[in-house]
């Protein structure tokens, strides 16, 4: 009995030593390419430092005013559209003009004030103001055009209000909506807290899938990786330190990142269990690291590797809900998305971060995960050892 | 430079290319597979936003204001909840991004003329579907304030309902959306993601093309050649450019008979600025090529110099224009954002060269500056 322990003791001292000589060696291989330390740098502090400047919302989005009336009234409604989402690009004269700034992409709108708008006011008789939005870019254009209606309705409603002699005091006895809408979590609605997050769990997934692949595919073309078979190691011994060290890498740049830039820079408020994300990022960098290791059996040179790599990432980081909002994409894409590990990282990512969210609220997504991850993983591990054994 | 040495390098290259099977493959695939994903699946219209109610009236006048927003397609109803505490988890697990909640005496108030506060909580997770949810709220709120105010002037003054609601409402809006009229995100997609997916996969074709070499060691047979350094460096591109041409096509053609977007401008035009644009982006992949000495890290420098700024700064999600000044200027260090506004005027302004030289003649100096610079790090004799 003594000596089964005993045995066993030794035989998983050895196992484990093997383990950690192959981790060893990967890492210290990792440390020695200059340009790939680089590169593993550059993108965990500088890359998602730079995304910090990019903004989504429309600001100071030049508008260009054909003001046919030059009346009191028209200068009311064009002063307000002003900063932080407007600005006043100039006047012109002519309504070709505001086509060909248009299309130069110097305006993203032009608002035409009519003749006689001041004198239809008064008179009470219903006037139009027309914008013409540039819509080609599909986020500011609509984001555009929603707020100057909102604007013009609020001037009408308060000429009308004005016009009827209603005071402010008076308002009180007017039956009316008042709108009291609070944004949750990100009260500022701050880019600097979605696209510099977006952006790390961007990097964490692509070097997720393609430091283990090209570490794998690496041996397979140098030919070292028949040494590496023929030795008394198992496939899991070959393929778990790639694996194992790669995650270490990745949870150190995201430390940093999220230490150095996230926080002291653009001041994302770590509300939830900093464990249970780095616990949650390890957990989803092993998943996803069995993508890499199933294009690693697939590919025969790196070259063929980057290719099927980019192929897998693109639509994983585009499709998972990042970018995109997963309610409003097609039904089988949806269904598609489930079978994304970002996913999850993403709803689990920034419910830690953002919204405080712990186990009780995350569990499923953990839980889908957990079995994403060991489906893709075991067959990663599988495909290999078949091609080698 | 000698023509015939020029050859036999790309004629060498486009064998190698050939031969790999999966690599030729991939080099079409990939860029094809990426334009029918994206051009069904990248679509940023928010829609279908799942929301939850707390109705602490239960009237007649408060259902009749939820149903503006259970009807609407922008909403996507969940169900009643009995309290705000409830909303506190379901927000946390993103079940419900938006909530809506009527306080108690909602009707009793609004037919005693007085005004009444309703509450909507927002999460603010994605600010720009925050920012787009909020403005839908604001448009029903006061679509239903316009008719609640001419109900009641049409009664305080004995005016008809019409004429009260244009009383209530003088200034009507007319809204023209230029260029892309149904605002389908997918037409002006097209033309973005044509730039998007030539910004990324020639890069990684040729990337390891010359490291892959130098990895192997049969770039001595080029150093023991009589193969200058630029004869080598034009033979070496020529079949990535060749291969990203024939990508155009076949994306210009899926974006057009594929996915409807209207082509305004000159096809050939175009055909002349994207073959500029290809120069650029292998070249960006030759040059990372050049300058590692492994092809792990030729992958990753080339996800550092083209997935990161063609996701951020092409224009393709994020507009260039409402960018920061100092992001403006690390917008316009990469190619991607001059080729954006050469497709999105010619899928759908429908202009040409007279209003775009500008971008062509910056991608123009662009290929050529990345040329001289991957001519001036290449050397057949290698230091160390």
């Amino acid at each position: 009995m003594n000596r089964h322990a005993t045995e066993l003791l030794s035989r998983f001292y050895l196992w484990w030593s093997r383990l950690t000589a192959m981790t060893i060696k990967e890492l210290l291989q990792l440390g020695r390419d200059r340009f790939l330390i680089f590169a593993i740098i550059f993108l965990f502090t500088i890359d998602i430092l730079m995304t910090g400047n990019v903004r989504m919302e429309l600001s100071h989005a030049t508008v260009i005013v054909n003001d046919a009336d030059h009346s009191e009234a028209s200068r009311e409604l064009i002063y307000r559209f002003r900063p932080p989402y407007f600005k006043l690009g100039g006047e012109i004269l002519d309504g070709r003009e505001g086509f060909w700034l248009l299309d130069q992409g110097q305006a993203l709108m032009v608002l035409n004030i009519p003749p006689k708008f001041q004198h239809d006011l008064v008179q009470g008789k219903p006037t139009n103001v027309q914008i013409l939005v540039d819509t080609s870019n599909p986020m500011l254009g609509p984001l555009a055009a929603s707020y100057s209606s909102q604007i013009i309705g609020q001037y009408g409603f308060d000429a009308a209000l004005q016009r009827m002699g209603v005071t402010e005091k008076s308002l009180e006895n007017v039956p009316m909506l008042v709108d009291q809408h609070r944004v949750w979590y990100n009260p500022n609605q701050n880019d600097q807290w979605f696209i510099p997050l977006s952006e790390l769990l961007t990097v964490i997934t692509i070097l997720a899938i393609m430091l283990p692949a090209a570490a794998a595919v690496r041996e397979k073309e140098r030919g070292t990786m028949e040494q590496l078979i023929v030795s008394p190691l198992t496939s899991l011994q070959i393929l778990l330190p790639k694996v194992i060290s790669m995650t270490l890498v990745i949870l150190l740049g995201t430390a940093v990142s999220l230490f150095l830039v996230l926080e002291p820079v653009f001041h994302i408020p770590i509300k939830g269990s900093l464990p249970l994300f780095f616990a949650v990022t390890a957990l989803y960098t092993v998943a996803t690291s069995g993508l890499g290791l199933y294009i690693a059996t697939m590919s025969r040179n790196l070259a063929q590797a980057a290719m099927l790599a980019i192929l897998i990432l693109m639509p994983m980081i585009f499709l998972s809900g990042a970018w995109t909002p997963p309610e409003a994409m097609p039904a089988g894409l949806r269904q598609a998305m489930y079978l994304s590990p970002l996913y999850y990282f993403i709803e689990m990512g920034y419910g830690i971060l953002l919204k405080g969210a712990g186990l009780d609220i995350l569990w499923d997504e953990l839980l889908g995960l957990t079995l994403l991850g060991i489906v893709v993983f075991s067959f990663g591990v599988w495909r290999f050892r078949r091609q080698y054994r | 430079m000698n023509a015939l040495r020029i050859k036999a390098i790309a004629y060498k290259e486009w064998r190698e290319i050939l031969r790999d099977r999966l690599f030729f493959a991939l080099a079409f695939v990939v860029p094809a597979s990426l334009m029918l994903v994206f051009g069904y699946g990248l679509s940023l219209d928010v829609e279908h936003i799942p929301f939850a109610v707390v109705d602490h009236d239960r009237s007649a006048m408060s259902r009749d204001y939820l149903h503006r927003f259970m009807d609407s397609r922008y909403f996507n109803y969940k169900g009643h909840v009995s309290s705000e505490r409830e909303l506190d988890p379901l927000l946390a697990d993103s079940a419900i991004r938006f909530a809506i909640i009527i306080p108690p005496k909602f009707q009793e108030n609004l037919l005693a003329s007085r005004p009444v506060a309703v509450q909507s909580l927002i999460d603010g997770t994605f600010p720009f579907r925050t920012a787009t949810s909020k403005g839908y709220v604001i448009a029903i709120n006061a679509a239903f304030n316009g008719e609640l105010l001419a109900g009641y002037i049409s009664q305080r003054l004995g005016i008809s309902l019409e004429q009260a609601a244009a009383m209530v409402q003088p200034v009507g809006v007319q809204i023209r959306y230029l260029y892309n009229q149904e605002l389908k995100s997918v037409w002006s997609m097209a033309s973005a993601l044509m730039m998007f997916v030539l910004m990324i996969t020639p890069p990684f074709l040729t990337a390891l093309g010359v490291v892959r070499e130098k990895e192997n060691g049969s770039i001595y047979n080029i150093y023991a050649s009589t193969v200058t350094r630029g004869e080598f460096l034009f033979g070496k591109l020529a079949p990535y450019v060749g291969i990203s041409v024939i990508n155009i096509i076949i994306l210009w053609l899926m974006a057009t008979l594929l996915f409807g977007a209207p082509f305004r401008g000159d096809p050939l035009f175009f055909f002349i600025a994207s073959v500029i644009y290809v120069t650029c982006t292998t070249g960006i992949g030759l040059l990372v090529s050049l300058i590692v000495r492994t092809q792990i890290a030729a992958m990753m420098l080339t996800v550092v110099t083209t997935i990161v700024p063609s996701v951020l700064y092409s224009g393709l999600l994020v507009p260039i224009a409402s960018m920061n000044p100092q992001a403006q200027i690390e917008a316009h260090l990469f190619p991607a954002m001059y080729y954006t506004d050469i497709a999105l005027g010619s899928f759908l302004k429908g202009i040409g060269l007279e209003q775009l030289w500008g971008r062509v003649l910056a991608l123009t100096i662009y290929a050529v500056a990345l040329w001289m610079l991957s001519y001036l790090l290449f050397h057949k004799r290698p230091r160390s």
